[in-house]
């Protein structure tokens, strides 16, 4: 049986090959909207907590990927983020903010749960997830 | 009012009497009988009408008393709208105000839920951070435990199997093979002469020696073979599945061509090898304890076979093994009892004949096995480390003695004194020699100290340094067994050398070798140009010293001139000044 975490997986995996040519704009884009929702939850700290803490984890595997906290400003909260992913490749940008984006989530599932993070990131990424990437959260 | 009510019946009263005089003066009988009828008529009438008057009158009353209470009702009705008025005025005043507090009402809800909302905020923030905390310590703790549990099983320095976790796979490779009839081989391995290079350049450079070395031999293992360090220079490698003692023997030859090359550690290239010992089971030992033993005795027969070799396991090794322990043991104990004693062979001036100085050559006086030479010793001495007291208490009975025969006026050139690479390489190697040469009060000049070459040339900086500053006592140089080792002309040039001595393999076959006689002829004549003495060891013939003599070589020493001999037996000898043997 498929796990919430599996569909979650899927789901950004799915939104992140969308817009193959914008892929950092795309993976921008996917973070600012998810920090707007956890934000108003966690505050600056603790998206910056978990962001970092995604981060970190993740460099085991790309070990390039950058340890800046995100900046207070709305407009510019990922921009060093953003040229980080600018200096990668295309794929390995992408492969690398999947990995970022999983990993964040599934911290913040195993802090609040897989219910309230699918809740969450419905309304984080709904206008976003085409009809086949929205119905996995739905399957929740 | 009642006085009106009292007027009014008066009146009534009044025109009643009238009626009644009237009545009389028509008919008075009758008249009076009517008339009396007529007036109680009249009576009862006027009574009637009194009481109807009264009625009226009580009625009047009752109306009045009514319109009083209607009045009064309806100031009490007056009063009650008043009071309406005004609580309508009130009503209408809450009205007002419950408007306008409910107007007031979403801003200040809003208010609130915004500060809640921020705590929320706050405090899911804290807890978030918190957690994560948590995790990382969590992580941190799981990491310091895996590191425990890795170093407990592990070397530190090298991150290779320590001997514990060895102990654990030995055992079970030895349960699988006794069940399934496999056999095993054990190897045990000891850097050769790695004391020399710990001590000279340090254990920092030790060290970096040793992982390099753990790198090498690692590559030499298939995946299922276990390499350890036991400690120290000590490595043991566990084939755990063999088919034949030939494939240990690959294993072997492999390690050994792996140490080949130097390693090239913080700025020096450094030469090891390592000797093997190698047990099999079930062959040479049934359990882990006696295959470690037994791999660990053809170690040293390794050793005792020129290093740089691997040895299987012979049952007769261990008689060996056990007289090696025997002589280590008897070793410290001939320390404690001073049963080293110094035998002295004279150098001869071979133009002269004149004994020109002394070397000093160490023996064991055994208390059951008699004199003992130094090849009997000196090298388990080395492996031990006890050589390094041994050289100390040489080198103080060198100088004492050679102060001795000065005070007693003998003609003494000089006395020398072998050093191992590892007395010369030990920090304090200067320091002790100073202490000796106080502590005798011989003078510096009085001493010379014999290097080989694969000592001085092992690390060029280090000797130079080295070299100058015991030159810079006063004590003199000389390379000791020249030309069997390595050295560099440059080297040779630049170092404050006083003294070349010709191997005495050269001496040995320079009769009967062309080339060997053109070595030592080629050598004599290097030392002269470099205004070096050159002395010839190992002069045992007639022909020798004529060859030598022919050469133009300075120097002397050997069987043909006089054996080694005890320092009583010496002193006739200097006191004459020439070698008894010398045809002069």
């Amino acid at each position: 049986m498929e796990t919430n975490a599996f569909h979650r997986h899927k789901l950004i995996n799915s939104l992140m090959a969308q817009e193959a040519e914008k892929v950092v704009e795309n993976a921008i884009n996917l973070w600012d909207q998810l920090a707007i929702q956890v934000i108003a939850i966690v505050g600056e700290g603790g998206f910056n907590a978990l962001y970092l803490r995604s981060v970190f984890l993740t460099q085991a595997t790309f070990p390039w990927l950058a340890a800046d906290s995100p900046m207070p400003q709305t407009d510019h909260r990922f921009t060093a983020s953003k040229l980080n992913l600018e200096e990668q490749k295309p794929d390995q940008a992408r492969e690398a903010n999947c990995l970022l984006l999983i990993t964040f989530t599934d911290i913040l599932a195993s802090l609040i749960g897989e219910e309230l993070t699918s809740s969450i990131l419905r309304s984080a990424w709904c206008n976003n997830a085409s009809d086949s990437a929205g119905s996995e959260l739905n399957n929740d | 009012m009642n006085r009106n009510d009292d007027v009014g019946s008066s009146d009534t009263d009044d025109h009643g009497q009238s009626e009644v005089a009237s009545q009389d003066k028509v008919s008075r009988p009758e008249h009076n009988i009517t008339r009396r009828k007529s007036a109680a008529i009249d009576d009862e009438a006027a009574v009637r009408s009194r009481e109807e008057l009264v009625a009226a009158r009580e009625d009047a009353v009752g109306l009045r008393e009514q319109a009083a209470e209607m009045r009064d009702n309806a100031a009490t009705v007056s009063q009650d709208t008043a009071d309406l008025h005004e609580n309508t005025i009130q009503t209408r005043e809450q009205a007002v105000t419950t408007r306008e507090q409910k107007i007031r009402v979403p801003d200040e809800i809003q208010t609130v839920l915004n500060e809640r909302m921020k705590l929320l905020q706050q405090t899911n923030a804290n807890l978030v951070i918190a957690t994560i905390e948590a995790h990382k310590m969590a992580e941190q703790v799981k990491m310091a435990k895996d590191q425990l549990a890795h170093l407990a099983h592990h070397d530190a320095l090298t991150g290779l199997p320590n001997r514990i976790l060895l102990q654990d796979r030995l055992s079970l490779a030895i349960e699988l093979a006794r069940r399934k009839g496999w056999q095993l081989a054990l190897m045990f391995m000891d850097l050769d002469r790695f004391k020399n290079i710990n001590d000279s350049l340090g254990h920092i450079v030790g060290d970096h020696l040793l992982q390099s070395v753990a790198l090498r031999l690692s590559g030499c293992m298939r995946q299922s073979d276990t390499i350890s360090r036991q400690g120290g220079d000590e490595f043991v490698m566990l084939l755990p599945f063999i088919k034949n003692a030939e494939e240990a023997t690959l294993c072997a030859q492999k390690m050994l061509a792996a140490l080949e090359p130097p390693h090239r550690i913080d700025g020096h290239d450094l030469h090891i090898s390592v000797s093997i010992g190698i047990s099999i089971f079930p062959k040479d030992g049934q359990d882990a304890e006696t295959l470690m033993k037994n791999a660990d005795t053809a170690m040293y027969h390794a050793k005792d076979n020129g290093r740089n070799h691997y040895k299987f396991f012979e049952p007769d090794m261990n008689a060996l093994a056990v007289q090696r322990h025997s002589i280590e043991a008897s070793l410290r104990r001939a320390l404690e009892h001073r049963e080293f004693v110094l035998h002295y062979q004279p150098k001869i001036n071979l133009q002269s004949g004149a004994i020109v100085g002394l070397e000093a050559l160490i023996r064991w006086q055994h208390p059951e096995r008699g004199m003992l030479l130094p090849a009997e010793f000196v090298s388990i001495a080395e492996d031990c480390g006890l050589i390094l007291p041994i050289g100390r208490r040489v080198l103080h009975e060198a100088c004492l003695q050679a102060q001795a025969w000065l005070q007693a006026g003998l003609p003494l050139t000089s006395v020398a004194v072998n050093a191992s690479a590892l007395e010369f390489r030990s920090r304090d190697f200067i320091e002790s020699i100073r202490a000796i040469l106080e502590d005798t009060g011989l003078e510096p000049r009085y001493l010379e100290l014999e290097l080989t070459e694969s000592v001085l040339m092992q690390d060029a900086e280090f000797t130079h340094s080295m070299l100058h500053e015991l030159s810079d006592l006063g004590i003199k140089l000389a390379i000791d067994d020249f030309g069997t080792g390595y050295s560099s002309l440059s080297y040779l040039r630049q170092f404050p050398i006083d003294t070349l001595k010709i191997d005495r393999s050269f001496v040995d076959r320079m009769i009967s070798s062309p080339d060997d006689a053109t070595i030592v002829r080629a050598v004599i004549s290097m030392g002269k140009n470099l205004n070096l003495r050159v002395i010839a060891e190992g002069v045992e013939t007639q022909e020798q010293y004529a060859f030598l003599l022919a050469q133009d070589c300075d120097e002397g020493q050997g069987y043909y001139f006089g054996r080694p001999m005890a320092a009583e037996a010496l002193a006739p000898l200097l006191q004459t000044g020439v070698s008894l043997s010398l045809p002069v």
